[in-house]
């Protein structure tokens, strides 16, 4: 044993370096990836279809200002919002922004109801069984991201929002 | 007569087996001493009498385990009641298998005792058989169960081993610092295990009063959904409230002494099953415990550490050692097995996952860490003694905290009902 | 620093530096040769490995993790630290909906928030409490190797005759003087032992009797099966090793599990009670559950699996009667009982339409819930559905709004046409419950169209309810047999080295001058007791207490 002596010692601390390594590495890795979009990262991709019938990939908007915004009917401050992002819309489209809200889930005949109540022409897309929802970790209504042209996430904002906060937001948003 | 009521028969017969066993077996030590009789003639003749009284109540307490459990049809460790009591049969058992080996009278002096506490302390949770829910009615929880408290038992006996081992050893007549200081400890010790007793007669003297005060509680709960919502919970003393649960009022309560209110309210972050009613008594426990030191100091004139050393006279203390070690290095493989392998096993097929982080099974992976150190001190670090005996003692600590105190303070999946 | 002078003992062996007692004659090497003390016997007093006179960085690093003293501390620090995972409840106990940022400042205070800023939350995935995990199985490996090696050296090439200092300096000693030939009471004793299973050597006049060797192996065992299960726990953090989540069905339906690409439908959930009569006292009247059970099918998507727009195609691979300790287990993907809610949750009535003058009725139709289809030919009567509500209630500007996405208080507004109707059709709302229907009123919101027509559901065999959803908890563990292994090696080591001691007596017979030692790894009263029974066996009686030589009884 005594000439391998070196040897093994190094061959063992080497493995438990790796192995401890990498233990130690994914506890801190883990904390801070845990699936759900943060500020900073990368949103999930989805393909979703719109009321049209047009399907939608998040990464086909790469290199845009992106704002998504989670809504439904059954939310008044989601309500409230919408005819808000119509008018950004309106303003900045030129710009550049892209806006997807994205229906939580509702029945076509709802969503449709509503969009032309009020008279939406930025893409109203269609969850199914909360799948999108559920991979952005929402945990509660209306909840938007603002995605920056590179892809990442600007801000998550948790709740309705007026107007003049929509517009500071797209106007940050697109100095990018 | 049905057989549950024939086992709980059965059950007090054993209690009162186990009560004459300690006092045969304080005879067979203490009468060494008496005048006109060979010591060792006399250790052996009333050591076989203690040991057979306290095998026939170990009889009489497996007799009331197997029929509660034909007449119940499910294995009675299943609430606090039964999982005590089983407890207290679990130290009998280890304390039986410990004597076979060492046949020492002595042990009989320390552990018998504790085993009555024991099961006077099961006595006062509800007795009523109760449904299992379908998560507990499982082969394995049964297994994981029954070892776990086997292996505690044995740490039990370790820790009577331990505590004699310190009676017998340290000084009154030292003066030092370090001298005070064990001996303060020691007589910590005992007034610890006295609250216990205090606690026991705190219930069963309000109980036979009748005595009975209730509130009413809101607790806000979310649910699994993360919907909240508010529930009004009656909560039933049956000992004075001192302290009544947080954000309660009073519904009706009994006088006691005058006292017809409850002084303080239980902080909100005991957030346990009826963590205010614990907390209650808890308190009662401190009072009548201390009463009871206090009554047992006033008739001794000195600490009661002082008042058992003596009796411990000629025992080599090297023995109580070994048998404390001994019990603890028997227990250890057995506890590992019952309170973390089967309970992975278990915990897998209930709940798909072997190990959860549950404040329980934390609380069980800190024993056996504790006792793990504990042999590593003693096997390589050469701890023995009084090192070795206060280790003994504070794990059983750790180990009372892991059955009882979890419960009491930490919701979890293993909460039990009780007083 | 330990000596380097000459390491060879006067039996002419060569001893390795750090060597305590000659590994040949067992002679006390380092010690004062005065001391008769008992000798610290622990390794057999060989050299460990990691006793090095000029140490590098390499040895430094190994002689941190090869003490006892440090491993005892890394179990002590880890004891205390995950007591402090149990104050707070961890984050991960928590299922959904529930925000670590705000939950602990609003459920414990100030505490609660310094709980939470300090990642006590998450104690158990914290890079510390893993780092000291990480300490303790390097440990473990560095402390057994360093050990357990020299050990297995030193028990495989023992000297028979031993030093007299060794022998005389043992924990249990006896000495006396034989009389007659000292050869015949070494065979006649070593007969004895081995009655009592020990191995006897013998050289004439001396012998050694050992027993339950392999007992010595136990904790190394015991801590290979710990590094085993350590690195178990490890490996199920390579992707796709392991996979924790819950899926809510409500019956009757399908749902995809998140992240594979299965698919699970509960084809029927029943929960039974305890009778009150099975019930004491305190808990009659509640309904305690008994048995509940999810009738499960498990689906593999074959194609059309990733686009939602289109149903995907589905092919059966398995199905079991999931109840609590009996889950669906299929390719290690196991579907456990988890939870249920007995809310029941309306999915589709079928009415018919009554036309009140001539008591004619048209139908029934089928009406979901969920994705109702536009149009409905009844006779000669048309309904077009033009708007639903799934939570109906009345805003605060006096317009219908929905609550929620749930059918908790449906509604449904056709506009229909007809005989005896305007031909632009007329309005008419429709509650599927009898209780939303008297609550807001459908027959004064209707008004005239009350009088003529009525959409209604004709028994409750035309109501189709889900009567419960069932939880299930989706597991997937690839590294539970290896877990497995770990433990079960561990506890046979620990049952080896617990149950069964290794005893070794030697002595040695001098011009007629018995000397007699006993070791034990363990048990000391046990190894007294063989000793004196063999010596009674011999003519010799001793109270076995009276072998004792002092010192400590490890």
């Amino acid at each position: 044993m005594g000439k391998y002596r070196r040897p093994v010692q190094i061959v063992i601390l080497l493995a438990v370096l790796i192995v401890g390594g990498y233990a130690i590495g994914t506890s801190l890795f883990a904390a801070k990836e845990d699936g759900i979009p943060k500020v900073g990262g990368t949103p999930p991709d989805f393909t979703l279809v719109d009321l049209q019938g047009n399907t939608h990939q998040l990464s086909d908007y790469k290199g845009k200002a992106v704002v998504i915004n989670f809504w439904g009917t059954f939310c008044p401050p989601c309500v409230k919002e919408m005819p808000e992002f119509e008018r950004q819309f309106a303003k900045w489209k030129d710009e550049g922004l892209e806006i997807l809200a994205i229906n939580l889930s509702e029945d076509t005949l709802t969503v449709n109801n509503f969009v032309r109540r009020f008279e939406l022409n930025y893409p109203i897309l269609r969850d199914v069984n909360k799948k999108t929802e559920r991979s952005y970790g929402l945990r509660s209504y209306p909840t938007t991201f603002f995605v920056k042209p590179d892809g990442k996430i600007m801000e998550i904002k948790v709740g309705g929002m007026t107007e003049q906060d929509i517009d500071e937001r797209v106007i940050e948003l697109l100095k990018y | 007569m049905s057989l549950i009521d024939f086992s709980s028969d059965a059950f007090v017969v054993a209690f009162f087996l186990y009560c004459f066993a300690f006092m045969f077996y304080v005879i067979a030590i203490a009468g060494k001493k008496w005048s006109n009789r060979d010591p060792e003639k006399h250790e052996k003749k009333w050591g076989l009498i203690a040991f057979v009284t306290s095998s026939l109540g170990l009889v009489g307490h497996l007799t009331f385990f197997f029929t509660r459990w034909i007449g119940s049809k499910q294995i009675p460790t299943s609430n606090m009641y039964e999982f005590i009591t089983f407890l207290g049969m679990a130290i009998m058992i280890a304390f039986t298998i410990v004597y076979a080996i060492y046949k020492k009278p002595l042990l009989g002096m320390f552990a018998l005792p504790l085993t009555v506490i024991v099961v006077a302390y099961a006595a006062v949770f509800p007795q009523e058989v109760q449904p299992l829910i379908p998560a507990l009615d499982d082969i394995w929880l049964k297994v994981h169960v029954t070892t776990a408290a086997l292996g505690e038992a044995f740490f039990a006996v370790g820790f009577a081993a331990g505590l004699m081992y310190l009676l017998r050893v340290i000084d009154f007549s030292d003066k030092s610092k370090k001298g005070k200081r064990g001996q303060f400890w020691l007589e910590f010790s005992l007034y610890t295990i006295i609250i216990v007793v205090g606690f026991v007669i705190a219930v069963f003297a309000f109980r036979g009063m009748g005595y009975e005060a209730h509130f009413v509680q809101e607790k806000s709960t979310i649910d699994s959904k993360g919907v909240e919502s508010t529930k009004r919970e009656t909560v039933d003393y049956t000992l004075p409230p001192i302290v009544k649960p947080y954000n309660s009022q009073a519904e009706s309560v009994d006088s006691f002494l005058g006292m017809d209110h409850a002084v303080f309210e239980a902080p909100y972050w005991m957030n346990g099953v009826n963590a205010g009613r614990k907390l209650n008594t808890v308190i009662w426990s401190v009072i009548a415990g201390s009463i009871l030191y206090g009554l047992l100091r006033l008739a001794f004139r000195k600490p009661l550490a002082a008042v058992i050393h003596p009796l411990m006279d000629g025992i080599d203390p090297e023995d109580l050692d070994e048998i404390s070690y001994r019990a603890i290095a028997i227990g250890f493989p057995i506890f590992t097995l019952g309170a973390l392998i089967f309970a992975m096993i278990w915990a897998e097929k209930a709940w798909g996952r072997f190990w959860g982080w549950d404040p329980k099974e934390v609380w069980a992976l800190i024993s056996w860490l504790y006792y793990s150190a504990y042999l590593h001190f003693r096997l390589s670090r050469g701890w023995q003694g009084k090192r070795s005996s206060w280790l003994a003692v504070i794990g059983f600590v750790v180990i009372l905290f892991t059955l009882i105190g979890v419960n009491l303070i930490i919701a979890g999946l293993h909460s039990y009902a009780g007083v | 620093m330990l000596s380097l002078h000459n390491t060879k003992c006067e039996c002419g062996h060569q001893n390795a530096v750090g060597t305590v007692l000659c590994e040949s004659c067992g002679k006390p090497l380092i010690e004062n040769a005065e001391s008769d003390t008992p000798l610290e016997m622990r390794y057999d007093g060989v050299a460990r490995r990691s006793q090095k006179s000029n140490p590098s960085i390499i040895d430094r690093v190994w002689n941190f993790f090869s003490s006892v003293k440090i491993a005892v501390y890394l179990i002590v620090l880890t004891l205390l630290s995950a007591t402090l995972g149990t104050i707070y409840p961890q984050e991960d106990s928590f299922l959904n909906n529930f925000d670590a940022t705000t939950y602990y400042k609003e459920q414990y205070g100030l505490p609660g928030q310094i709980y939470y800023t300090l990642g006590l939350s998450h104690t158990y995935e914290s890079w510390w409490f893993i780092t000291l995990l990480v300490m303790i199985g390097t440990s473990l490996v560095i402390c057994s190797l360093d050990r357990v090696l020299p050990l297995y050296r030193a028990l495989s090439k023992q000297q028979v005759r031993k030093h007299l200092r060794f022998i005389n300096r043992q924990k249990t000693v006896y000495t006396a003087q034989i009389d007659g030939s000292a050869e015949e009471w070494v065979q006649s004793f070593g007969n004895q032992l081995k009655r009592k299973r020990y191995r006897i050597f013998s050289d004439g006049t001396a012998l050694l009797a050992e027993k339950n060797r392999f007992s010595r192996w136990g904790p190394y065992i015991n801590h290979i099966g710990l590094i085993l299960f350590l690195l178990a726990i490890l490996a199920r953090g390579i992707p796709g090793w392991q996979m924790d989540s819950y899926v809510t069905i409500p019956d009757g339906d399908t749902v995809h599990i998140d992240g594979t690409n299965y698919y699970v439908k509960n084809e029927k959930f029943t929960v039974n009670y305890y009778s009150d009569d099975e019930l004491p006292e305190e808990l009659k009247g509640k309904a305690r559950a008994k048995l509940y059970e999810t009738k499960a099918v498990l689906y593999t998507c074959v194609s059309q699996c990733s686009d939602s727009s289109v149903k995907p195609e589905l092919v059966e691979v398995d199905r079991h009667d999931i109840i609590v300790n009996s889950p669906l287990n299929y390719k290690g993907l196991k579907l456990y009982q988890f939870d249920y809610d007995v809310t029941p949750k309306l999915k589709g009535v079928k009415p018919v339409l009554i036309n009140k003058a001539t008591g004619e009725t048209f139908g029934p139709f089928e009406l979901p819930m969920k994705d109702a289809p536009i149009d409905y030919d009844l006779g000669a009567y048309h309904l077009k559905l033009v708007a639903n509500y799934m939570e109906f209630a009345v805003g605060d500007d006096g317009e219908p709004v929905t609550l929620s996405r749930e059918p908790n208080a449906p509604a449904f507004i056709f506009l229909i046409t007809g005989p005896d109707l305007p031909a632009k059709g007329q309005p008419y709302m429709y509650f599927p419950m009898q209780k939303d229907k008297e609550k807001f009123g459908q027959d004064q919101l209707n008004a005239s169209i009350a009088d003529k027509l009525e959409i209604k559901v004709q028994g409750m065999e035309n109501v189709d309810f889900s009567e419960a959803s069932t939880y299930l908890n989706v597991r997937m563990d690839k590294a539970l047999p290896y877990v497995w292994i770990g433990a079960t090696i561990s506890m046979i080591g620990l049952l080896m080295g617990s149950y069964w001691q290794h005893r070794r007596i030697w002595l040695r017979i001098d011009d007629g001058e018995l000397s007699l030692g006993a070791h034990t790894n363990k048990n000391w009263y046990g190894m007294r007791a063989d000793l004196a029974a063999a010596l009674r066996q011999q003519g010799i009686t001793v109270d076995p207490k009276s072998l004792d030589n002092g010192g400590n009884n490890a």
